[in-house]
């Protein structure tokens, strides 16, 4: 008797419960799709390092400024460092032109490809 | 950085010369871990410097420099050698094309469990969004008439302008129409704010921009697109008190974040502070109908009846004013007090300010009935004359052979005016911002 009557308080327990907040368990386990937000990435093309030079001795070494604040004093100190320690080694300080970090500079560039056995570039500040 | 590392890229790629770029330690994991790779030479030999490099002495720097890298612990010269004469491994000659994926077009789960996602995958501003359903997104689309797949634009984290001679510092991504739409569903945008939108959308321009400044952006929106679309100009124009403002400026910066891949701390984020105005950018619609003087953008070319949007950008709208205490009309000097904040502060990107219409009508008073002869008398320098020309500045001991660059590498800084707010006090704000593009809103109707 007394289990009969446990079990009949349970059922209406459980019946009030679902009762009062069905749609809560319902919330909790309706799924739903969306959208991604995400756009298109661009595809990476890898490009070719340049060789490496054999040597350092007896080279042209450009030692180009970008422009940010403090580098000519940097490689200005390089250049030294060089004539120091490396004094086979031709260095050329620049200013790279155009304006900004950013900007190309074509003649700057030019001048590179045509003389510049390497380029030391600062600075990323 | 980016640009030093662009600039050696493309000399070893195109010039086939060797280059060493010098970078400061602090950038370590940005080049490592995304700009060498996004550009294509992950590569390429960094010799990485103790910051900072600016504000140092020559001999300062020089000690460095004869010292040991902070990164690879070599000596910085002989790394430099190295770099210069080691031969390359099989890895830094390939070449070929990398299609980088970016996930799947939709995503299914319980709201709660998307809610999360969607903020793990940094897809949110760490703010609940409003879930992006095919329903709502459609909705949404019904605010242009353009389609849902054309191309609206490129972004990147500092993003090339068209006609810039520059190198690319960072990967253009591209996004849609419907792009647009989702971003602007989670933003709690409106349809009707999607030729906003697409607008600004379409100049590329990111609202999240990877600057160590800090950088906040601003729109200005002009034209009957403000009424249309329920934009506060009156009291409280420039805070969250409207739907349309509190959530186009939302809608920017998830856009950036999600198709400009913007935002992500430490390779396309790197402002050393902060900007609280990030979360919305700075909003301004004009109140062009209490201001004395024609709006912003009639003083650029456009008809009074186009809606046009302008983008700004700089340190944000930072500081404000009012009037001076016992004092009334023309001496409350309103246009003085500007021209001495422009001259003080050194707005390097340039200064905005953003006037109530009571102090622009007072300006006006002052003698300046329009806002390019109040521009003018703001810029020109103190007393009428010309400063004196900057004295040569001497190189450092030992530098004496190497030219010192004595032209700032900044364009001249702007001067923005903009009216909006209410009439209720002699208020207004000012602050360090640039505004340059202004485009129409009425095409992406």
């Amino acid at each position: 008797m007394r289990l009969l009557i446990s079990g009949f308080v349970i059922a209406v327990l459980c019946l009030t419960l679902q009762w009062t907040s069905p749609a809560q368990g319902k919330i909790s386990e309706e799924k739903i799709t969306v959208l991604s937000p995400v756009g298109i990435p661009p595809e990476i093309q890898l490009k070719p390092m340049a060789p490496r030079l054999n040597t350092l001795s007896g080279k042209t070494v450009y030692l180009v400024n970008d422009g940010y604040l403090g580098t000519d004093i940097l490689l200005g100190e390089m250049q030294d460092w060089f004539e120091a320690n490396m004094p086979d080694v031709h260095t050329v300080y620049k200013e790279k032109g155009g304006g900004g970090f950013t900007a190309e500079d074509p003649a700057l560039w030019a001048e590179i490809e045509e003389k510049a056995d390497a380029v030391i570039m600062g600075m990323g500040h | 950085m980016a640009a030093v590392v662009g600039h050696c890229i493309n000399i070893e790629s195109k010039l086939g010369v060797p280059t060493v770029p010098l970078i400061i330690s602090e950038f370590y994991d940005q080049v490592k871990n995304h700009h060498t790779i996004q550009k294509g030479m992950p590569g390429l030999r960094v010799t990485y410097l103790i910051p900072p490099v600016w504000g140092k002495t020559a001999e300062q720097i020089r000690n460095d420099i004869v010292g040991k890298s902070p990164v690879s612990g070599k000596m910085i010269m002989e790394e430099i050698e190295e770099n210069l004469i080691k031969p390359l491994t099989a890895e830094e000659t390939k070449t070929g094309t990398i299609k980088p994926s970016v996930g799947p077009d939709s995503f299914t789960d319980t709201p709660d469990n998307l809610q999360r996602m969607f903020m793990e995958k940094r897809m949110t501003d760490y703010m609940p969004i409003i879930l992006p359903t095919e329903e709502k997104v459609a909705d949404m689309l019904k605010g242009t008439s353009r389609d849902p797949d054309e191309i609206v634009g490129r972004m990147a984290a500092h993003t090339a302008m068209p006609g810039d001679n520059n190198v690319e510092v960072f990967e253009h991504w591209s996004y849609t129409v419907k792009t647009v739409a989702v971003n602007a569903v989670m933003a709690g945008a409106r349809p009707e704010y999607m030729p906003v939108l697409l607008a600004v959308a379409s100049t590329g321009k990111e609202a999240l921009s990877v600057s160590d400044n800090s950088f906040t952006e601003g729109l200005i929106i002009n034209g009957p697109i403000r009424d249309e679309i329920g934009l506060n100009y009156g009291i409280g124009a420039m805070g969250p008190f409207s739907q349309a403002n509190s959530t186009i400026g939302r809608a920017w910066s998830l856009l950036s974040i999600n198709a400009g891949n913007c935002g992500r701390v430490g390779t396309t984020y790197m402002g050393v502070v902060g900007n609280p105005m990030n979360w919305n950018n700075v909003i301004i619609a004009e109140n062009e109908e209490d201001s004395p003087w024609r709006p912003y953008h009639v003083r650029k070319g456009f008809k009074p009846s186009d809606s046009v949007v302008t983008l700004c950008e700089g340190w944000g709208v930072l500081s404000a004013k009012n009037s001076r205490y016992s004092v009334w009309e023309k001496e409350m000097d309103f246009s003085g007090t500007l021209k001495k904040i422009v001259a003080d502060q050194d707005m390097l990107f340039g200064t905005i300010a953003v006037v109530s219409p009571p102090v622009a009508n007072y300006m006006k008073q002052e003698g300046f009935d329009t806002v390019e002869k109040l521009t003018q008398f703001v810029a020109a320098p103190a007393g009428g004359k010309a400063p004196p020309p900057k004295a040569k500045i001497a190189p450092p001991p030992g530098q004496a052979k190497l030219p010192r660059r004595e032209m700032p590498f900044f364009m001249r800084p702007p001067i923005t005016i903009v009216v909006t707010g209410g009439a209720n006090n002699n208020y207004w704000s000012y602050g360090g911002m640039a505004c340059r593009q202004s485009v129409s809103i009425d095409e992406w109707r």
